[in-house]
């Protein structure tokens, strides 16, 4: 079992066409995993946004809150986990929507294995030293971009070019999700202040 | 009802406690600030505050009509040009009335000023006055002989039916003479000590605003010649330090380098190495707009101070462009202006000319003031060490004052106390000595590690050589068995 949880995803992660077939055809995903890894990339951009070293870190410390990962890291996460979804079931994709939770966490690996070392070794670099610091975060998010492509190409059985369009499409899927969810709570403000206003109404009349 | 009563004598003792500390704080009539690193406006202490206002009246000499200038000459004599008066007005540094000049004889004639606007005095006390309705740049001696004029210039470089209006004037070392003049957007007038005219120093660019490029592609003739004309801004005033640098100001709404530091080439060599630039405010209501500058005075030690007349603030700042302190505004306090028309330094004291009030204000720098100006004035010497006792007394006056952290940083660097340099830099926000002072602190570190760890590592080492051996002899001893 240690197999599926440790090893798997570390292969996954170097050999992409192979393990996320494995992913898909034998079953090795683990939603725990999955997870647990996003877990891992909010606790890792916390801790990198408030420990990295004062040369790279250009955060101010007194707008610094915990609860901004949540909502710039797993809210964005499920918002494409749904929006793939949604455009990959109509143009024959043939992903699950467990599929997709898995494809995109564990493409998230990389993030976890190379942010943590740097925030560390950035408390130890001079100026000239940080290139590497944004050498690799960059790597890091080059890596994750990556892998989320070839998930999305296995899981979907998509050709190259239809992955990338797909992938586009989620993006532009996901604003008209928030867009549609802010519109939604503006009006439903404006109910409840139109039934609080006539509520208002109401009991002054009498 | 009670409870009514209990209110308002509860309102009537919050009230008292509040006014008590009011009347005490009530000092300066203005608010000090500076931005910090994140460009906020803070609050911080007062650096100078008014001590008392000079008027024409209190002088004996009438009434100040619209004073357009005002210079300090290097013997302390404090040199005003009253404008509405067309007179210039002689004071010593104990406020009492040298001379007036109000008017000089030449060619057997006696002459006049009319609206004369900019004063300058050389080191040698000679009084330069831009004599702005007369077209003429007026040389005087300290007595008020006149001792030559400069007119109307004569080049192929000036266009036909070139007017000549100056309206500031400074003198460098080798009697050079620099002139801003209205209507010339070619920059600050040359002139050679004999009154010919040398060229322009120090044009400013016109920058091409891409929205505006993009309507004048698509607009008709008609309407481009509607359009304002993309000409240069006129410099607004100038001073000149003592290496023959000329500091100059210019209105330029929206530009981010109204002050410039001129070379002898005319090139800006302003130092802008502090978090925002040098431009007075940078963070405003629309309402009171970016600070427009009519006057800098060169402080000495790469310290400069800048008038803004929109809010009558005066901005100083140090020789890579920190912003020190800020004070002043605008008011009919004593210690804030009608209309700030310029900014002088007598001893330790500034004076700022009120041409709205018709006075002088004299301001005294406080303990925070004085401190901050020793160390920066010992900082620029290069005496860091000297400078430290200094800052440590800013931040007792004001512990955000991040100028301070970087130059106890800057001191304990150069002793080579590098932890504590890091702690001050960091509090400083200066991630480029930071970055020197961790660098010599690793390196410290490392050295001085550097044999236990080898040694640590060689012990290891030894020791796993000899738990290998020592198990490879039990296996064939095993073997054997």
């Amino acid at each position: 079992m240690r197999q599926e949880y440790f090893k798997f995803p570390l292969h996954l992660i170097v050999h992409p066409f192979d393990g996320y077939w494995d992913l898909k055809y034998e079953n090795r995903g683990r939603l725990g995993v999955a997870f647990s890894v996003l877990a891992l990339v909010v606790i890792a951009s916390i801790v990198q946004r408030q420990y990295a070293g004062f040369l790279v870190n250009f955060n101010d410390p007194r707008r610094l809150n915990s609860f901004d990962e949540l909502l710039y890291i797993v809210l964005p996460f499920f918002l494409w986990c749904v929006s793939n979804w949604s455009v990959t079931t109509l143009m024959g994709g043939e992903g699950k929507f467990k599929e997709i939770v898995l494809a995109s966490a564990y493409a998230l690996i990389p993030m976890v294995l190379i942010n943590p070392p740097m925030t560390l070794a950035s408390r130890f670099m001079v100026q000239e030293e940080t290139v590497f610091y944004y050498l690799l975060t960059m790597v890091a998010t080059i890596w994750f971009i990556g892998l989320l492509f070839v998930g999305s190409m296995t899981i979907h059985q998509y050709s190259a070019g239809k992955t990338v369009l797909t992938m586009f499409l989620s993006v532009i899927v996901m604003l008209i999700i928030v867009f549609l969810g802010t519109l939604v709570f503006s009006m439903m403000q404006q109910i409840y202040t139109f039934l609080v206003n006539v509520y208002r109404e109401i009991i002054f009349r009498q | 009802m009670s409870a009514k009563r209990w209110l308002i004598s509860l309102a009537a003792v919050s009230l008292l406690t509040v006014l008590i500390p009011g009347t005490a704080a009530a000092s300066a009539p203005y608010e000090s600030y500076n931005y910090n690193y994140w460009e906020e406006a803070t609050p911080a202490p007062a650096p100078y505050l008014p001590v008392r206002s000079v008027t024409g009246t209190e002088l004996g000499i009438g009434e100040f009509a619209d004073p357009g200038d005002m210079h300090v000459s290097g013997s302390g004599h404090v040199y005003v040009l009253d404008s509405g008066n067309g007179r210039i007005v002689c004071l010593d540094d104990s406020w009492k009335v040298v001379r007036v000049i109000d008017s000089f004889i030449r060619e057997g004639k006696e002459e006049t000023f009319a609206n004369p606007s900019g004063i300058f005095t050389d080191d040698k006390e000679q009084i330069y006055v831009a004599d702005t309705d007369n077209q003429r740049i007026v040389v005087l001696s300290a007595e008020g002989k006149l001792i030559r004029v400069i007119e109307q210039p004569q080049s192929d470089v000036l266009p036909q039916g070139f007017q000549f209006i100056p309206l500031k004037v400074t003198v460098d070392q080798a009697n050079r003479v620099f002139v801003v003049a209205r209507g010339v957007y070619e920059g600050i007038m040359q002139f050679e000590e004999d009154g010919t005219f040398l060229g322009y120093v120090g044009t400013i660019k016109v920058k091409r605003d891409y929205g505006d490029y993009f309507w004048r592609l698509i607009s008709t003739d008609a309407q481009k010649a509607q359009m304002r004309l993309f000409i240069p801004t006129e410099f607004s005033n100038l001073d000149i330090d003592r290496k023959g640098f000329v500091y100059a100001t210019n209105i330029d709404v929206g530009s981010k380098e109204p002050i410039k530091r001129l070379n002898p080439s005319g090139e800006d060599v302003l130092k802008r190495f502090g978090y925002f630039p040098v431009a007075g405010d940078i963070y405003y209501r629309r309402a009171v707009g970016p600070s427009k500058f009519v006057d800098i005075k060169v402080l000495g030690d790469g310290m400069y101070s800048a008038l803004d007349s929109t809010q009558g603030r005066i901005f100083t700042y140090d020789d890579t462009g920190n912003l020190l302190y800020v004070y002043g505004g605008i008011g009919n306090q004593l210690g804030v202006f009608k209309t700030p028309a310029a900014v002088e330094m007598l001893g330790e004291h500034q004076l700022v000319l009120d041409r709205g009030k018709g006075s002088i204000v004299v301001f005294e720098p406080t303990a925070f003031g004085q401190n901050v100006n020793q160390a920066v004035r010992h900082h620029y010497r290069g005496d860091d060490v000297e400078a430290q006792a200094y800052w440590e007394r800013v931040l007792q006056l004001n512990a955000n004052y991040d100028i301070a952290y970087i130059g106890i940083g800057k001191a304990k660097l150069m002793k080579g106390e590098n932890k504590e340099a890091l702690h001050y830099f960091e509090m400083g926000m200066d991630r480029k000595n930071y970055s020197v002072a961790f660098k010599r602190y690793r390196r410290e570190v490392m050295k001085e590690h550097f044999g236990t760890f080898l040694s640590a590592a060689t012990g290891a080492v030894l020791l796993y050589a000899v738990y290998r051996t020592v198990r490879h002899r039990n296996k064939r001893r095993v073997k054997e068995a």
